[in-house]
C-alpha cells in the first residue's frame, strides 16, 4: 500500500505526540524525585536529572515514614508483591480447577453452579464493598494475607478465561487419554496443564498486574500501616507529606509513585506478547 | 454439540469447591447483606433496627445529591469512554500503517494499563498543585483562570483527563489487534475501489471493528464507573461541592465514613441493578453483533 | 530431713512461681485512635510512659486511621464482638456512638466505680459539655480539644502597619493595607467548624433545637438565619475582594497558604501552632523568614457585644460496653494517668492541644510555660472566656454527611454557582432530612 509522504509525516506525528502524553506524567514524576524537596517548591516539577536519585530512594525504600513512622517503601512493596503473587496463582488454580470442572465433567449441578459463578461477572467488588468489609471483619481476616487476596478471588473472571480455552482444545485429546484409562487428575496434570502453559502465564502476568494494582479493598481492609500495600501507602503517605506541618515533601510522593509503578510495568513490558495475547484471546 | 465428558461423582465437586465456596464466603453473602440491609433503617453499631420497606431508596433516589452524583456519573463515563475510544483508535489506526517501528510504538504506547489508578490520580494531583505542578501553572499562563479546587469544571476536567489517560492503552491494544486481524485481501480491495484513506477507514475498517468497539465501550463504562474510584480518592475526592462524586465513591462516603449502612446499602443495589442493565445490553447487543 | 527440705524447696519454688506468673499476666487494653504524624508519636510516648509507671496492665495503642476510618473499624469491631476497650471518636461522631445505647460505658460512672471517682469540676469549662449527655454526665473523655484560632504574620502585619483584629469589623478595615502590602488578608481550614459552629457559640447564637439537640434526636438546624447569611455574604464579597483566599477543602492547603506567605491571617485550630513553630523553624534554615502570632477568633461588634467562649473540635476516649472488670480497672487506671497534670501539662507542650483539668492549666501557668510561650494559652483563655447558653457544643447525627452537604454549599457560595440565600435554604433542608433519618433510626 502507498502511503503518501504527508500521510507518513502526520501518521508518526500523530504517534510520537500519544507516546509523549502517556509517557510524560511518569518520565516527569521520575525526573522530580530525583531533587530535593525546596528544588520543586521554587521551581516546580523537574525534567531532568537532579543528583539525589539515591538519597531519595534510600530515605523512601529504608526510613521508616508514614503516620505512625513505621513503614517503609520496601515493606508496602513486599506487601504488594504478596498480594500480586498471591492473587495471580490462587486465581489461578481456583478458576482453572472450576473451569476444569465445568467443561469436562457431566454431573448434576453443573448447570446452576455454572450460572452462580456466571453471575459474579455481574457484580463488581465497588458495589458490595461494605458488606464485604462485615463479613470479613466478623471473620477475623482484617489485616490479614488471606482476608486481602481471597475476597478477590470471588469474581469469575479467571474461570471464564479458562472455560473458554478449555472449549477450544480439540476433544480428540480426552478421547484418547480415556482410551488410555486416564483419570481425570491424570488428564488435567499430564495433558491440559502442559498443553495450557501460554494462556496460564498470560492469565498469572494479567492478574499479577491486577492485584498489585488494587485499591478500595485493601484501603477497607489494611488498618494498619505495616500491612499498607504499595498502591494504597502513597495515598496515606501524601497525606501526611502534605500535612505534616513541614515543608511538603514532594520528591518522595513522586518517588513514590514511581516505585508503585515499577513492578507492573516492568511485568508487562517483558512478557509483552503473552500478556497482549492473554487479553485479546480471553476476551474472546 | 455433545462434548466428550468424564462421568464422575464427586470429583467434578471438589474441582469446583474452591471456587463456589469463596463466592458464597465472599460474594453471596455480601450481596445478600446488602439487600436485606436496604431495606433496614438501623444504628451505626446495630443496637437498634427497624424494617423500614423502600424508605432508603426513597430517601436515597429522591436525594438531590444522589441524583446530581448519578448525572455526574452519567456524563463523566460517557465522556471518558468517547475520548479514550476516539484517542485510542486514532493511534492503532496510524500504528497499524507504520511499516517499520509499529513494534516500538506498541510498546511504547500499551503499558500504561499496568498503572494503578490512585498511582495515576497521584501523579496528575502532583501535576496540578498548586505549588508545584507546572499543569497548573501553565493552564493559568494559557490565560485559563485555573483552579480545580473551586470550579467544579476544571475539576472535572483533571478528572476526567487522567481517566483517559490510564484508559487509552487498554483500548489500543484491543484496536491494533482488532485492526491486524482484518484480512489483508479486504483492505487490498478496499484500495481499489477507494482512494481516500479516510472514506475507506469509514466505509470499510471502520464498520468491521464495530464488534470490538461494542465490546470496549461496556469495558470503558464499566471502568468509569468503578475503577476509577482510585483516581477521585486520590486527587479531587467529590469536590468542590459534590462536583465530582460518582455514585461508587458515594457509596464509599455514605457508607464507610458517615456510617448510614442502610442508604449506603440502597444505593449498591440501585448500583447492582445499573450493572445489570449494563451486563445484559452487552450479551444480547455484542452476541448478536459478533456471529454474522 | 531431706525429705523436709524437698518440700520446703518445693514450696518455696511453687510460692515464687506462682507470684512470678500472675505478675507476668497484665491484662492488655487496646486503644484505637486516629492520631498521625507527630500526634501518633506523642500517643506512643504517653502509652510507653504508661505502660512503665505500672505493670498491672498494657496499654496498646492502634492507628487506625483518620477519624472517619477509626469509628468505622471501631463500629465493625463491636458488631464482631471484638471491640477495643478504648476508642478515639471525633466531635462529628459524637451523636452516633452517644445514641448507641449501650454501646459504651460512660467515663464518668467508669472512673466512679472503677477509679478514684468522678468530679466534672475538674475539667475546664470549655471541655465539659460537648460530650457529656442531656444530664450533664460526661460519656466521652476529652482528649485532644483545641478551639479555632486566629494566626497571624508578624511580618505581613508589620509590614502593612496594622494590628491583629479582634472583631471581623476591624478585619475589613486593615484587609486593604494587607493587600497593598502583597497579601491575601484572610483564609481558612475548615468551614463548618470555623464559620458555622463555633460561628454561632461565639455570637451565642442556638445552632440546633431541642437544646442544640442535646435533649432529642427530633432536632432541626437553625443555620438558615440573618447572621451567618450575612457573614457569608461578606466573604464572598471579600473573596472577590481579594481579601479573602480559598484553597480548597484540605486542611493543609490552607495552611501552607499561610506559612508560605501567601495570606496575612489564618483560622486554625489551637493544636496549630506546634506545627507553626516547627515549619518556622524549616524555613529559617532555608533562609526565609516565617514568625507568626496567636490571637482571638474574631466576631461581629454588630451582633453581639461581648464575645462569649468557643467550643471544642478534636476528639474524646470513649470506653466499649461488653468488657470485663479487670478491663476497665485498667481503663480507669490509665485515664486517671492521662488526667493527671503531669501527663496532661506534657500533652498540651507537645501537641499544642489544650489541658482539659483546671490541676493541669494551673500547673502549666505556675511552670511558666504561659510566659516563655504566650502563643499557646490563647486556646485556653478562649475557652474560658464566660460560657454562655449556646456555647456548649451540638449533638447531631449524620454530621459527617451533614457537614459535607455544608462544604458543598459554601464552596458554591464562593465559585458563585449559588446565591446565599439559596445556599443556605439547601444546607437547612438537606440537614434537616439527614437528622430526621438519623432520628428514626433510633425510634
Amino acid at each position: 500500500m502507498t502511503h503518501s509522504l504527508w500521510r507518513s509525516l502526520s501518521t508518526h506525528g500523530i504517534l510520537i505526540l500519544g507516546t509523549i502524553f502517556m509517557g510524560a506524567p511518569v518520565w516527569i514524576a521520575f525526573m522530580s524525585s530525583t531533587h530535593p524537596a525546596d528544588t520543586l517548591i521554587r521551581d516546580g516539577m523537574q525534567y531532568w536529572f537532579g543528583g539525589h536519585l539515591l538519597e531519595t530512594y534510600n530515605e523512601v525504600l529504608f526510613v521508616e515514614g508514614g503516620v505512625m513512622k513505621k513503614v517503609t517503601a520496601s515493606r508496602m512493596l513486599y506487601n504488594s508483591m504478596i498480594l500480586g503473587v498471591g492473587f495471580a496463582v490462587g486465581k489461578v488454580i481456583v478458576s482453572m480447577s472450576a473451569a476444569y470442572a465445568i467443561v469436562y465433567f457431566r454431573f448434576r449441578l453443573a448447570t446452576p453452579l455454572f450460572w452462580v459463578i456466571f453471575m459474579t461477572l455481574l457484580l463488581p467488588l465497588e458495589v458490595r464493598i461494605v458488606p464485604s468489609y462485615g463479613v470479613v471483619a466478623n471473620l477475623g481476616l482484617l489485616d490479614t494475607h488471606f482476608g486481602l487476596i481471597v475476597p478477590l478471588i470471588a469474581s469469575a473472571t479467571g474461570t471464564f478465561y479458562f472455560r473458554q480455552y478449555f472449549k477450544s482444545v480439540p476433544e480428540e485429546l480426552l478421547e484418547a487419554a480415556r482410551l488410555d484409562n486416564a483419570g481425570p487428575v491424570r488428564f488435567l496434570i499430564d495433558i491440559l496443564v502442559p498443553l495450557s502453559k501460554t494462556m496460564i502465564a498470560a492469565i498469572l502476568i494479567i492478574m499479577f498486574v491486577v492485584g498489585w494494582n488494587q485499591y478500595l479493598w485493601p484501603l477497607l481492609m489494611t488498618t494498619q500501616e505495616e500491612n499498607y500495600t504499595i498502591v494504597i501507602g502513597i495515598k496515606q503517605i501524601y497525606q501526611v507529606l502534605s500535612e505534616g506541618g513541614e515543608l511538603p515533601q514532594f520528591q518522595k510522593a513522586f518517588a513514590l509513585t514511581v516505585l508503585a509503578t515499577l513492578p507492573p510495568v516492568a511485568v508487562v513490558l517483558v512478557f509483552q506478547n503473552w500478556f497482549v495475547k492473554g487479553l485479546v484471546e480471553s476476551e474472546k | 454439540m455433545k462434548r466428550v465428558q468424564f462421568e464422575r461423582s464427586v470429583v467434578p465437586y471438589l474441582f469446583v469447591a474452591p471456587q463456589i465456596l469463596i463466592i458464597a464466603i465472599f460474594f453471596l453473602l455480601p450481596a445478600g447483606q446488602a439487600i436485606y440491609q436496604s431495606f433496614l433503617l438501623e444504628d451505626a453499631f446495630g443496637i437498634s433496627s427497624q424494617f423500614v420497606w423502600f424508605r432508603n431508596y426513597e430517601d436515597t433516589i429522591l436525594n438531590y445529591e444522589w441524583l446530581g452524583s448519578a448525572g455526574f456519573t452519567i456524563i463523566f463515563s460517557a465522556v471518558v469512554t468517547f475520548l479514550s475510544l476516539a484517542i485510542a483508535l486514532l493511534l492503532a489506526v496510524r500504528a497499524n500503517e507504520v511499516l517499520h517501528g509499529s513494534n516500538s510504538y506498541k510498546t511504547l504506547l500499551m503499558w500504561a494499563y499496568a498503572v494503578a489508578a490512585p498511582v495515576a490520580g497521584l501523579m496528575g494531583n502532583l501535576m496540578f498543585n498548586p505549588f508545584v505542578g507546572d499543569l497548573y501553572k501553565g493552564m493559568n499562563a494559557l490565560g485559563w483562570d485555573f483552579n480545580h479546587k473551586l470550579d467544579a469544571f476544571d475539576a472535572s476536567f483533571v478528572v476526567i483527563l487522567i481517566a483517559v489517560w490510564k484508559q487509552v492503552s487498554v483500548n489500543f491494544i484491543f484496536f491494533l489487534s482488532g485492526l491486524q486481524g482484518i484480512p489483508k485481501s479486504v483492505l487490498e480491495a478496499a484500495t481499489l475501489d477507494c482512494r481516500s484513506p479516510t472514506r475507506r477507514f469509514w466505509s470499510i475498517t471502520f464498520p468491521l471493528l464495530a464488534p470490538t468497539t461494542f465490546f470496549l465501550m461496556v469495558i470503558n463504562i464499566t471502568y468509569a464507573f468503578f475503577e476509577t474510584f482510585g483516581i477521585i480518592d486520590t486527587t479531587t475526592r467529590g469536590s468542590p461541592g459534590g462536583a465530582t462524586m460518582t455514585l461508587v465513591y458515594k457509596v464509599y462516603t455514605d457508607g464507610f465514613l458517615g456510617a448510614d449502612l442502610g442508604g449506603s446499602s440502597a444505593q449498591s443495589v440501585i448500583l447492582m441493578i445499573m450493572v445489570l442493565i449494563l451486563t445484559v445490553f452487552q450479551f444480547r447487543f455484542i452476541e448478536r453483533k459478533v456471529h454474522y | 530431713m531431706k525429705l523436709k527440705q524437698h518440700v520446703i524447696a518445693l514450696a518455696t519454688l511453687a510460692l515464687v512461681g506462682g507470684s512470678a506468673s500472675t505478675s507476668f499476666a497484665a491484662t492488655d487494653i487496646q486503644w484505637w485512635h486516629g492520631m498521625g504524624g507527630r500526634l501518633g508519636e506523642v500517643v506512643n510516648e504517653i502509652a510507653d510512659k504508661y505502660n512503665a509507671s505500672q505493670s498491672d496492665y498494657n496499654l496498646i495503642p492502634t492507628y487506625k486511621g483518620g477519624y472517619e476510618d477509626t469509628m468505622t473499624a471501631g463500629i465493625a469491631a463491636f458488631r464482631a464482638k471484638n471491640a477495643p476497650e478504648i476508642i478515639q471518636v471525633f466531635d462529628a461522631g459524637a451523636a452516633t456512638i452517644i445514641n448507641a445505647k449501650g454501646a459504651v460505658y460512660p467515663v464518668a460512672d467508669l472512673l466512679a466505680k472503677y477509679g478514684k471517682g468522678f468530679n466534672i469540676e475538674d475539667y475546664i469549662s470549655g471541655v465539659r459539655y460537648f460530650y457529656a449527655d442531656s444530664d450533664d454526665k460526661m460519656i466521652g473523655l476529652p482528649f485532644n480539644a483545641s478551639t479555632p484560632l486566629l494566626y497571624y504574620n508578624k511580618i505581613a502585619f508589620e509590614k502593612a502597619g496594622v494590628e491583629p483584629p479582634e472583631t471581623w469589623e476591624e478585619l475589613e478595615a486593615i484587609a486593604p493595607k494587607l493587600k497593598e502590602a502583597g497579601y491575601v488578608a484572610l483564609a481558612q481550614s475548615h468551614s463548618p467548624w470555623i464559620f458555622a459552629e463555633n460561628f454561632h457559640s461565639r455570637h451565642n447564637l442556638q445552632m440546633a433545637t431541642a437544646n442544640n439537640g442535646y435533649d432529642s434526636t427530633d432536632t432541626k438546624i437553625l443555620y438558615n438565619n440573618k447572621h451567618m447569611i450575612a457573614h457569608w455574604t461578606k466573604l464572598k464579597e471579600w473573596l472577590d475582594k481579594g481579601w479573602y483566599g480559598y484553597y480548597g477543602r484540605a486542611w493543609g492547603d490552607n495552611q501552607d497558604a499561610f506559612v508560605q506567605g501567601k495570606v496575612a491571617m489564618w483560622l486554625g485550630s489551637s493544636g496549630s501552632f506546634g506545627g507553626l513553630q516547627k515549619s518556622a523553624e524549616k524555613m529559617k534554615e532555608e533562609g526565609k523568614e516565617f514568625a507568626f502570632g496567636t490571637s482571638y477568633l474574631p466576631y461581629w461588634k454588630s451582633i453581639i457585644a461581648e464575645p462569649k467562649s468557643t467550643f471544642i473540635g478534636g476528639a474524646a476516649l470513649f470506653s466499649f460496653a461488653g468488657h470485663s472488670d479487670e478491663e476497665y480497672k485498667g481503663v480507669a487506671n490509665f485515664f486517671e494517668f492521662l488526667t493527671s497534670p503531669e501527663q496532661q501539662y506534657f500533652w498540651h507542650k507537645e501537641t499544642g492541644y489544650v489541658p482539659v483539668t483546671n490541676k493541669a492549666y494551673d500547673l502549666a501557668k505556675s511552670d511558666g510555660y504561659y510566659k516563655t510561650t504566650p502563643d499557646a494559652e490563647v486556646g485556653i483563655l478562649q475557652l474560658n472566656q464566660p460560657g454562655a447558653e449556646w456555647t456548649k457544643g451540638y449533638r447531631l447525627g449524620y454530621y459527617v454527611q451533614i457537614r459535607e452537604v455544608m462544604y458543598k454549599e459554601f464552596e458554591k457560595i464562593l465559585t458563585d454557582d449559588s446565591s446565599v440565600g439559596d445556599a443556605f435554604v439547601t444546607m437547612e433542608k438537606e440537614s434537616n432530612a439527614l437528622l430526621s433519618r438519623f432520628h428514626d433510626t433510633y425510634n
